[in-house]
């Protein structure tokens, strides 16, 4: 899927571009390189509807002098000088910010699971035995549901940064993934679910998605009344949960955010701020984590770091410039690179965020069944409509679902048509919290993947049945 | 590698970057391999984006990036290539078409093969030229637009901090066909946009605020800036005194952004087409039947010149034109391609839209408007409310298109007292079944233009514009 020497050809043209940058009198220059190469298929109306394939890369020049930078991108490295003089034009312009200086080279952690070769190997006709696959499970499992969206899709690319102070790194990456919505609609009532999956390693079971998309199509077709408006525990499966919070949480704990007061958690650190068995860890290092590596996109060593140690703030996110813009700036005594800068690829210079971000408990977790019976009456919420409008800023949502179903007595009774869910996430998470026993990756409306399991919050929600 | 063609400044738009004879030679390899249709399209995108931050020039990025996608039908099905790398095109036709059948192969015998729809095959030129072109707008010009911002937004001690943002392109896109459509067309858009965050204690909160059309600096200047930024400044203090919103079924009514965002989510995109063919759409099977109210008249026109989902030719080379997709509550048109036109025996209407060359296109929306009713303004629309909601400004949508529901979010809103606007709250979203509310809706006022441009996301994101007058629901869930 991808040839063998693409770092090595995207390192020869980084350093092309570096040379020009020192032809050009810049002190301090970073070259940023991918490439990535792919081959997905569409499902639509439960068939395979069209396989495609390609790659697309490019290359970003950052340069810093006097503490001022600019950036430019280009696909053609022929280009590169008149790149390279937009960048310069730029950086004349920008403020200077005193003590900004690119990251020096420092030795790195060698992170594993970043590739797997049985993706490598995949070709299409391999992708589209994986997609009759997921539509022959769908039929198999319930005669009723159709595929009426989705796909599966292979990807493998390759990244480089070189540096004016020696930073010469590269690597390949690998991803697998699968989306899948089903929807069953019979006697006037259509119900559905969209489930996804990816991993950098091949995905052992594509059907385990597919299983939970018919069983959330299946189990939310039995109908029953809410209870009008009311204040009471939700449990929010780690799929429900997942997007919400990457709307809120990785926002908050950006040193920049938080120095401006731009964060709920301003003028909060080592402050009690979620109920104090909960953790939140940022694990630049996991293991074929989908936003780990052994460095972060400005070529920083990546690092595990508590953010919220036992309910307490103890932690934020910086990059490079953040921490020295903040400190320039005044607004806080000393900042320093958490290795936390990361972009959506060669068009955008680094910006500071999450990478694998996991919420973990101290106290006791539970199965799901469990965490019903726990909670007593309220409802399970497993996906939400609108989780992109919650407001980051306040932690506050106001979010609509379909796939929701009401406890009373410690057990399912049933689902609702439609609800109005809201209430404000860090709120909620300093009130009486259970946390269920397995935790999923999702990605995620903001930088980093989510490592969340199912969240039962008994205070300060809301559900306002249709 | 990558790229390995760069167009000249001086030819930009006004020079061709597919090499003709190569890429007609790709295309009869195609025909010749048993392609029914095969087409190539590439886009060139000149972009500029910069921000300041508390005033001060945060980032500024300049960047040409070039797509270019192939796809090919062969035995009723779509093989698609997209790169970066013109050069390798004509070696992907093979693999592309194999790729093609391989799909072909899978379908069952209750399955209908892809085919399109007849149109007329035109070989042209088009530029809808800016009064002042994008790429003549040299930085400073942009720092002091957004400084304009700024400088308003931030004039109180509660206001922590403000952002301020600017993005403009030069679109160009050339598309060949197996069926001799040879078409290159180009435009511009620009768009400039702001958050303001206030706080008083531990309550926080923040405003945005956008601006933009297609067109070039003359978007931006066209906007009163400094007001802009004086009303979201207002608008965030105002937040932080507001109450949480109240929850139940009420009378709610939106302003323009809302009214364009409620019509983009709940009618527009279950008016897709291949959605609909996919069997995610409730209005399946609904053409020609009422679906809304009377009062209800909704366009989706790319042809509205200052939109920011305007463009001259859609992505599969058809010409544009206005879609009436509800006249008078009866839904009358689906948003088509070429593909479900001729799936549903229906006229080709310009509706493929793609991201950029490195995506194929889908059915997509343009500038969606709810047409003007009858109503004088908005004490007229809210004299008779006992209790409800006043809704301003978006902060985004999602729609569920199967099932028919969708939510929108409000950025701030009033209750509505026995005829009268009384206290701010904040964090209202609206949710609702499409087929139920918009035959609930009672109340427009008679002036409808597009509210503030937006994106919207399908797999793909694709500028839009949306809008259209004060607008009434008889009764909507809010909260």
């Amino acid at each position: 899927m991808i040839p063998d020497d693409a770092v090595e050809r995207l390192m020869d043209s980084a350093l092309e571009i570096g040379k020009a940058c020192d032809s050009e009198g810049i002190s301090q220059w970073e070259i940023f390189a991918s490439q990535g190469y792919g081959h997905s298929l569409d499902i639509e109306a439960g068939k395979i509807s069209m396989a495609s394939g390609g790659g697309e890369g490019g290359f970003g020049i950052r340069i810093v002098e006097d503490g001022r930078y600019g950036y430019a991108h280009l696909v053609d490295p022929s280009s590169a000088s008149h790149a390279i003089g937009q960048a310069i034009s730029i950086a004349r312009k920008s403020p200077s910010i005193e003590g900004f200086e690119l990251p020096g080279n420092h030795s790195a952690t060698s992170v594993g699971g970043m590739k797997d070769k049985a993706i490598l190997d995949m070709g299409p006709e391999d992708l589209l035995a994986q997609g009759d696959q997921v539509l022959t499970r769908v039929s198999e499992l319930d005669s009723r549901a159709v595929a009426v969206g989705g796909g599966v899709g292979v990807g493998a690319g390759a990244g480089a940064i070189v540096t004016s102070s020696g930073i010469e790194d590269g690597g390949i990456y690998t991803s697998h993934g699968i989306g899948i919505h089903v929807s069953i609609d019979e006697d006037d009532q259509l119900t559905s679910s969209y489930e996804g999956e990816s991993s950098r390693t091949l995905l052992k079971d594509l059907t385990a998605c597919v299983d939970k998309a018919v069983h959330w199509s299946q189990i939310t077709r039995q109908k029953v009344s809410g209870k009008g408006t009311q204040d009471c525990p939700v449990l929010m499966t780690s799929d429900g949960f997942s997007p919400l919070f990457s709307v809120v949480v990785p926002s908050a704990i950006k040193g920049e955010r938080l120095a401006r007061g731009e964060s709920f958690w301003s003028g909060k650190m080592n402050e009690l701020v979620i109920a104090d068995h909960l953790s939140l860890v940022d694990d630049g290092l996991m293991e074929g984590g989908m936003s780990s590596g052994s460095r972060d996109d400005e070529g920083v060593p990546s690092r595990t770091q508590t953010i919220v140690d036992s309910g307490r703030l103890t932690g934020e996110l910086w990059s490079t410039r953040d921490a020295a813009k903040l400190v320039s700036e005044g607004k806080v005594d000393s900042a320093f690179t958490t290795g936390s800068a990361s972009r959506g690829g060669h068009t955008a210079p680094p910006i500071c965020g999450c990478s694998d971000l996991i919420l973990s408990s101290s106290a006791k977790t539970h199965s799901r069944d469990r965490l019903v019976e726990e909670m007593e009456e309220g409802y399970v919420v497993h996906s939400v409509m609108g989780a992109h409008t919650a407001n980051p800023t306040s932690g506050d949502f106001s979010v609509t679902t379909s796939t929701i179903l009401r406890v009373e007595g410690g057990e399912i009774i049933g689902a609702l048509s439609q609800a109005g869910f809201s209430g404000n996430m860090a709120k909620a998470l300093s009130g009486r919290v259970v946390l269920g026993d397995s935790s999923i990756r999702k990605g995620s409306y903001s930088t980093g993947s989510m490592h969340v399991p199912d969240v039962l919050m008994m205070d300060g929600l809301r559900i306002n049945p249709a | 590698m990558v790229v390995a063609t760069r167009q000249s400044d001086s030819m930009f738009s006004s020079g061709r970057l597919l090499d003709e004879d190569k890429i007609n030679k790709a295309l009869n390899n195609a025909s010749e391999l048993g392609a029914e249709y095969a087409e190539i399209r590439l886009v060139s995108q000149t972009t500029n984006t910069a921000s300041l931050k508390d005033g001060k020039l945060e980032r500024a990025i300049p960047g040409q990036e070039i797509g270019v996608t192939m796809r090919i039908l062969a035995d009723g099905a779509w093989g698609v290539h997209s790169t970066s790398d013109i050069s390798s095109i004509p070696e992907q036709v093979g693999p592309t078409l194999r790729l093609a059948k391989a799909v072909a192969a899978r379908r069952s015998s209750s399955q209908l093969p892809v085919g399109l729809a007849e149109v007329p095959i035109i070989e042209d030129v088009t530029h809808w030229r800016s009064v002042k072109d994008v790429r003549d707008t040299d930085l400073d010009t942009r720092i002091e637009m957004m400084l304009a911002i700024d400088n308003e937004a931030k004039d109180h001690e509660n206001i922590v901090s403000t952002s301020t943002g600017w993005s403009d392109e030069h679109i160009h896109t050339e598309l060949m066909t197996t069926e001799g459509m040879n078409r290159v067309w180009s435009f511009q858009r620009s768009l400039i946009n702001g958050m303001v965050t206030a706080r008083e204690g531990s309550d926080v909160v923040s405003y945005r605020m956008r601006h933009g059309g297609e067109g070039g600096l003359e978007v931006i200047e066209s906007c009163d800036l400094g007001e802009m930024g004086r009303n979201a400044r207002v608008s965030a203090l105002r937040l932080l005194k507001a109450e949480r919103a109240p929850s139940g079924k009420m009378p709610l009514v939106a302003d323009r952004d809302l009214t364009g965002v409620y019509i983009h989510e709940a009618l527009g995109h279950p008016c897709e087409a291949d959605l609909v063919a996919a069997g995610d759409s409730c209005l399946e099977g609904r053409l020609g039947q009422t679906i809304g109210s009377e009062i209800c008249t909704v366009v989706d026109d790319p042809t509205m010149r200052g939109g920011y989902g305007c463009y001259p030719v859609d992505d599969e080379g058809v010409n544009t034109r206005p879609k009436n997709l509800i006249v008078n509550g009866v839904l009358t048109e689906y948003l088509n391609h070429r593909e479900t036109a001729h799936r549903y025996d229906l006229d080709p209407n310009g509706g493929a839209r793609a991201q950029d060359g490195l995506h194929h296109p889908l059915v997509r929306m343009s500038n969606t408007v709810i047409q003007g009713g009858t109503h004088k303004d908005l004490d007229e629309l809210i004299e008779d409310i006992e209790f409800g909601v006043y809704a301003c400004g978006s902060r985004g949508g999602q729609v569920d298109t199967g099932r028919g529901s969708f939510q929108f979010a409000a950025q701030e809103a009033w209750i509505i007292e026995n005829g009268s606007l009384s206290r701010p709250v904040k964090d209202v979203s609206v949710s609702g079944m499409t087929l139920e509310i918009l035959k609930n809706v009672d109340g427009l006022t008679r002036d409808a233009y597009l509210g503030s441009p937006g994106f919207c996301g399908k797999g793909q994101t694709v500028p839009v514009g949306d809008g259209g007058p004060l607008m009434r629901i008889r009764e909507a869930l809010v909260g």
